[in-house]
């Protein structure tokens, strides 16, 4: 018996353990203690007069705002979801250091890292799953392609932001077409995603090209030269992530179409699409692009273990190029090629904070939203700084660190430059399917290369899996 | 075995019965609750259609069954699995019942440094596992780089981006990883098996590979029949690999039923969850048709 | 073959990634990060030894009452019990999550091991080891006035050793891995676990992979102890003492 008590005995004593655990961490007593009377409501700072607020104003309203049984107990304090510590979490960390420094002294911002995008969806789900919305946090991170589709499946977890006090019009509409939902404010940009073409000016040089031969040219030209820096110096002058499909969608973008037109698919008798394939497909065959097989094969492997000579996608992506120290000074942004010709401008990815509504204190998310990401420039500076965030705020654009030339990047200003090409984004139809989209055309472009598909029946069989999988 | 007690009165086997129903209740009870209770609650689910937060009936019932078999990417997901199944249930368990054979050996030094060796691959996490082996076979990994020093391949093989060579890797690292596993049970297993057994057909004149035949492999048919369960199961229900190696690429050509499952629950922005519990439902038809066979042939009393 | 991947792979974890003077850069970084090391540390080892504690008494009560006092019904109780591991988890995570949710054990130990206290895995673990337990002791016992409860508790246990350990390492080693559910139940930062610590470092943009070596490192030597430690209880000659 005796062990079999002491079984019971450390059973017992570990639950007790946890339940006080458990207890002392949810009621902590609410801050009540910023009880003075001023009459200014936080929601009416402009962004531009916030600073003059005394902090006590914002406490204040924290304090009148917040419920008893808020995931935001405290005096102003909040919690977010993100996930990337060298990229986002830093953005939103100088949001929080900033808004403490300038606003409100009391107010904090607990970061609860997610391991990926995914992490924040997969929260979001489950809580729509259950109907238990108490899970979530006041903020999160969301990326722009699902917003549309949360919304629509789960619209009891998210709260409007309208009241807020941001000028919309600052911001590049390609982004803000993602986070408004019939007309509807749900989200504030974070990040930019536009797509920039980098590539490696001294091979380019070595083969006698520069940069301004591959600025608006067209991809058949493009092919000329990767053929030739590839049988030069052995890099590919492109890489694509074969299951993310970043190219097509940017390519397309960059001619102003979609995978998709008027809600149904738009894949086989979309002409441009189906000669972005063969254009993808002739430069895998001819090494002027590498196949990469997952996301870490085309960081690690492609892009760090420097396999190539160019890299195009999200600006979000300089990072990784620049973990290369060894080639510093060597590369340089330009815009997209296209089929005609031309300068092409595209976006992918990016993300954007929207309020749960789980948010009691939404005076207090609004404010601190519209403080920082809605044009502070101390935000965005450090943003940049620490975590590599570009904005889509045009005004944040034009400060002094954004017109910084980037050593690595051969003192070029590449921040202003990519916030510069980021208005000129066409607006292209975007689907609740989109990745999934993607991930159809991606299967397609490696049953052509690897399964001896011809161009016409690989696109068939895309567009009949995603009808099938949109129930069409 | 285990008949004996039937010889004792009457009174005192109901009170022995009442105490074994008492020793079994509380697994019983937390299964029941924690298992069945949400596979009926799935059951329900795969006739519903819509997002997670209102779904409705389908209509007609059982559409996302009827879906289940014309949708090419699942049927390809099975496919797959059944491929790795067949291929590597087999060679896994062979050679780690051989291992455990082998690490059992009385006279053998360093025995608990080889046992945790051979260990070591499934108590490594995952992260490092999928990091290690993707490093491998990278294409300038080390594998593509022994491969082109010996002459055996011409230039370097991007192993993962191929359909037929990313399967082979995803078998490899399948048995790299649970072989030991296994073992474990198999090393538990024989020590249940006495020694003397073993010096009497020593006597007889038996040799190694006969002992081992007429010996070791029916003493220790209990530990293969659940082994074999276990690994069918669990291979059925593949996940990791697929998503951490290959993410089921390229072309879909290494995906398993289970991240098809999972992608059509949590991934890709679309929550199907009505779809994903009526393939998830067959998955646990096929397991229990397999692990049924498995047991009428090999469960047998003395 | 295998003892030579495993070697071949520490060389490749370690020989990529020049340790010796970058080791303790890593090691700071670990430890200043964002969420803490030794939390999430504390957090996997408490879930996985309470977890396994839990697991072992109730598996191996089960697996003892299955085999050792079978009969027709219960031998057709444990077939159906079987089904229950035959179920893809994905399936049965937003039930679960629910009626967690709903008794509000979110971020508890309970919300992390309930649903694996009790396998049809460990169960039938014990239920085929027992095959080999000697019946005759347990009649000998009975005769001596033992209790049914003792039985189990003075006999079975000891004599039971190898199978208790080698389903302690696997239960150790299933919890302190676990991924995917502690995903799901733990939503708050301080309850995080030492993978999905490990997760955070893996993923984003950029990946800082002698960081992350550290970290992997750190999440390894646990379960390497653990088996180390008892492997000795299954592998030494344990004959002797049992019949």
């Amino acid at each position: 018996m005796k062990r079999k008590l002491l079984s019971l005995l450390l059973v017992g004593a570990m639950t007790a353990t946890m339940f006080a655990g458990c207890g002392g961490g949810s009621d902590e007593p609410a801050a009540d203690n910023a009880a003075d009377d001023a009459a200014n409501d936080a929601a009416d700072d402009t962004a531009d007069d916030a600073a003059d607020d005394t902090a006590d104003d914002a406490a204040d309203d924290t304090a009148d705002d917040a419920s008893d049984d808020s995931a935001s107990s405290g005096g102003g304090s909040l919690t977010v979801y993100a996930w990337d510590t060298s990229f986002n979490i830093p953005a939103l960390q100088a949001a929080a250091d900033d808004y403490k420094a300038n606003v409100n002294p009391d107010f904090s911002l607990e970061i609860v890292e997610q391991p990926d995008s995914k992490g924040v969806e997969q929260a979001i789900t489950l809580a729509g799953s259950s109907g238990d919305y108490s899970t979530l946090p006041d903020i999160v991170l969301f990326q722009d392609h699902y917003i549309q589709n949360y919304v629509a499946d789960y619209p009891d977890a998210w709260q409007s932001i309208d009241g807020i006090d941001i000028d919309w019009n600052d911001f590049s509409a390609e982004k803000l077409d993602y986070s408004t939902i019939d007309g509807v404010h749900y989200g504030v940009p974070v990040d930019n995603g536009n797509a920039v073409c980098a590539y490696r000016v001294d091979l380019l040089e070595q083969c006698g090209y520069t940069i301004d031969d591959l600025t608006g040219c067209t991809w058949e030209k493009f092919i000329e030269i990767g053929e030739k820096v590839y049988a030069e110096t052995g890099k590919y002058l492109m890489t694509i992530n074969a299951d993310g499909n970043d190219l097509v969608y940017i390519m397309l973008q960059a001619e102003g179409e979609s995978q998709f037109k008027d809600g149904e698919p738009y894949i086989t008798e979309n002409e441009t699409l189906v000669k972005i394939v063969d254009i993808l497909v002739e430069m895998a065959q001819k090494n002027v692009l590498y196949l990469a097989n997952s996301w870490s094969d085309y960081c690690d492997q492609a892009i760090v273990g420097d396999m190539v000579a160019g890299v195009m996608n999200g600006n979000w992506i300089l990072p990784t190029i620049s973990k290369v120290e060894a080639n510093s000074g060597k590369w340089e942004l330009t815009s997209i090629p296209t089929i005609e010709g031309g300068e092409g401008y595209a976006s992918n990815g990016g993300s954007s904070l929207y309020l749960t509504s789980n948010c009691k204190d939404a005076e207090l998310a609004k404010d601190f939203l519209a403080y920082t990401f809605g044009g502070s420039t101390e935000t965005y500076d450090n943003a940049l700084r620490n975590g590599g965030v570009v904005t889509t705020c045009i005004s944040a654009g034009k400060s002094d660190v954004y017109n910084e030339g980037v050593a690595f990047f051969n003192d070029q200003p590449i921040y202003s430059k990519i916030v510069e090409m980021g208005a000129n984004v066409p607006i292209v139809e975007q689907n609740n399917y989109h990745y999934s989209a993607r991930n159809y055309i991606g299967t397609a472009i490696i049953n052509i290369l690897q399964n001896g598909y011809s161009t016409a029946d690989a696109l068939k069989e895309a567009e009949e899996q995603l009808r099938f999988e949109m129930g069409l | 075995m285990g008949e004996n007690n039937k010889k004792s009165g009457k009174s005192i086997l109901a009170k022995q019965q009442r105490a074994g129903w008492l020793f079994l209740a509380p697994a019983t009870l937390l299964i029941v609750i924690m298992s069945f209770w949400p596979i009926i609650q799935a059951v329900f689910t795969s006739l519903k259609t819509g997002s997670s937060a209102s779904m409705t009936w389908s209509n007609p019932i059982i559409n996302n069954y009827t879906r289940m078999f014309a949708d090419k990417v699942f049927m390809r997901s099975v496919g797959n699995t059944f491929f790795y199944l067949i291929i590597q249930v087999p060679v896994m368990l062979i050679i780690a019942i051989l291992l455990a054979q082998l690490l059992n050996n009385k006279d053998l030094k360093f025995k608990g440094f080889f046992r945790t060796c051979v260990f070591l691959p499934c108590a490594t996490s995952l992260v490092s596992y999928s990091l290690i082996f993707k490093s491998l076979f990278a294409t300038q990994g080390l594998i593509n780089t022994i491969l082109v020093n010996l002459g055996i391949l011409e230039n370097n093989f991007n192993f993962l981006g191929n359909g037929s060579s990313a399967k082979v890797v995803i078998i490899i690292a399948l048995i790299w990883r649970w072989t030991g596993y296994n073992m474990v049970f198999f090393l538990a297993g024989l020590q249940n098996i006495e020694y003397s057994v073993y010096e009497a057909a020593k006597i007889d004149g038996a040799n190694g590979w006969k002992t081992f035949w007429s010996i070791t492999v029916p003493l220790l048919r209990p530990t293969i029949i659940m082994t074999f369960i276990m690994s069918i199961n669990g291979t059925l229900q593949l996940f990791d690999e697929s998503v951490n190696l290959t993410n089921g690429g390229p072309a879909n050509a290494t995906i398993t039923m289970s991240h098809y499952i999972y992608n059509n629950s949590f991934g890709e922005g679309v929550a199907n969850f009505g779809y994903a519990s009526a393939m998830a439902f067959f998955v646990f038809i096929l397991v229990a048709i397999l692990s049924l066979i498995n047991m009428k042939v090999g469960d047998k009393r003395d | 073959m295998i003892s030579a991947a495993t070697n071949n792979t520490v060389d490749i974890a370690n020989g990529k990634l020049t340790f010796g003077t970058a080791a303790l850069t890593n090691f700071k970084n670990l430890t200043n990060q964002n969420q803490s090391l030794w939390g999430a540390m504390g957090n996997s080892f408490l879930y996985a030894v309470v977890q396994t504690l839990v697991a072992l008494l109730i598996c191996s009560l089960g697996g003892y009452g299955f085999e050792l006092y079978h009969d027709k019904k219960k031998d057709m109780l444990f077939s159906i019990l079987l089904l229950a591991m035959m179920v893809p988890a994905v399936a049965t995570m937003i039930p679960l999550f629910k009626m967690i949710s709903k008794a509000g054990l979110l971020n508890t130990v309970w919300g992390f091991m309930l649903p694996a206290i009790s396998t049809p895995f460990l169960i039938m673990m014990f239920r085929q080891n027992s095959r080999s337990f000697p019946v005759d002791v347990m009649e000998a016992a009975r005769i001596d006035g033992l209790s049914e409860f003792k039985i189990f508790f003075q006999m079975y246990m000891p004599i039971m050793k190898s199978t208790y350990a080698a389903a302690g390492v696997i239960t150790f080693m299933n919890a302190w891995n676990a991924y995917l559910w502690p995903k799901v139940v733990l939503t708050k930062g301080q309850a995080q676990t030492m993978p999905m610590l490990i997760a955070n470092l893996a993923s984003g943009y950029t990946t800082d992979y002698g960081l992350l070596m550290m970290g992997v490192l750190f999440c390894s030597v646990p379960t390497m102890v653990v088996f180390f430690i008892l492997q000795k209880q299954f592998a030494e000659g344990v004959t002797g003492a049992v019949k």
